[in-house]
């Protein structure tokens, strides 16, 4: 190959396109592997039985002897591929399912560090349990790209 | 330095165990952040793959610390020993800055 084609390969093509090579292996294999270990958490947390709950009061009146206000919070953000599937798909309307996936994740994620949170404190439940919902978006005439949705989880832990 | 603040406070309607004699009204706290140019462009980088923006997080996290405190602090000025019902709301402001409110009721609990 001469020396010619070789610069413009690199400077028409690999340059201009490295972003959206990163950005298409963090969706295919970035994403999934972190979605895993996040199953894997959530499994071992499940075993026994789910410690949130939206409840107002501990079950069948139980006494409480100590009590603490826990959150915890999460920022995730589409990858630029999604962000543009995501804008195509929004042409046809419908479920735009790659931002499903984005904000879905991210609920999971910060619903199970609570649960490991409220567990290495010693707590034995979490009630009146809140999910609340920021996008933080670009903005207008900025060149800062950044998009991300940030997912608050807050509730009271209890010890029976 | 900042002044300790000793009270109790959850989201529930009540304090677990105790009785409501009083009411104070209704209290908040709020803080206005930003984070730095240079985690800024970090998490610009990050965006790109995917995921979570651990200087996002991290930024929220601190600063809704600080409203939650801001409104102990309010309650406390009040003459309260506990805040119930505990909300937090948030919004952005601007590109890279975040405002985060921290309100709830003030009451005496005994």
């Amino acid at each position: 190959m001469e020396l010619g084609t070789a610069i413009v390969i690199l400077f028409y093509i690999i340059i201009p396109f490295t972003p959206w090579i990163l950005s298409l292996v963090g969706t295919l294999l970035y994403q999934p592997a972190q979605k895993n270990t996040l199953l894997e958490r959530e499994k071992a947390s499940a075993k026994s039985g789910d410690s949130l709950s939206t409840l107002s009061q501990p079950f069948a009146g139980k006494e409480v002897r100590e009590f603490e206000l826990v959150m915890s919070s999460v920022v995730m953000g589409p990858s630029w591929i999604q962000i543009a599937i995501g804008g195509i798909l929004s042409l046809f309307g419908g479920e735009i399912t790659t931002f499903t996936k984005v904000v879905d994740w991210a609920r999971r994620e910060a619903k199970q560090r609570l649960r490991e949170q409220v567990a290495s404190k010693g707590f034995d439940d979490v009630i009146n349990m809140r999910i609340e919902t920021t996008v933080m978006s670009k903005t207008k005439g900025s060149k800062d790209k950044t998009t991300g949705v940030e997912i608050l989880v807050y509730g009271t832990a209890i010890k029976y | 330095m900042q002044p300790q603040v000793n009270l109790l406070f959850s989201n529930t309607e009540t304090i677990p165990g105790m009785t409501i004699t009083q009411s104070m009204g209704v209290v908040s706290g709020s803080t206005v952040r930003a984070k730095n140019v240079f985690k800024d462009i970090g998490a610009g980088l990050k965006n790109m793959v995917g995921g979570e923006l651990k200087a996002y997080t991290q930024l929220l996290q601190e600063s809704r610390n600080e409203a939650l405190y801001r409104m102990l602090v309010d309650a406390q000025s009040r003459g309260a020993n506990a805040v119930v019902n505990v909300r937090f709301a948030t919004s952005s402001v601007s590109g890279g800055a975040a405002e985060l409110l921290a309100y709830g009721t003030a009451v005496t609990v005994q």
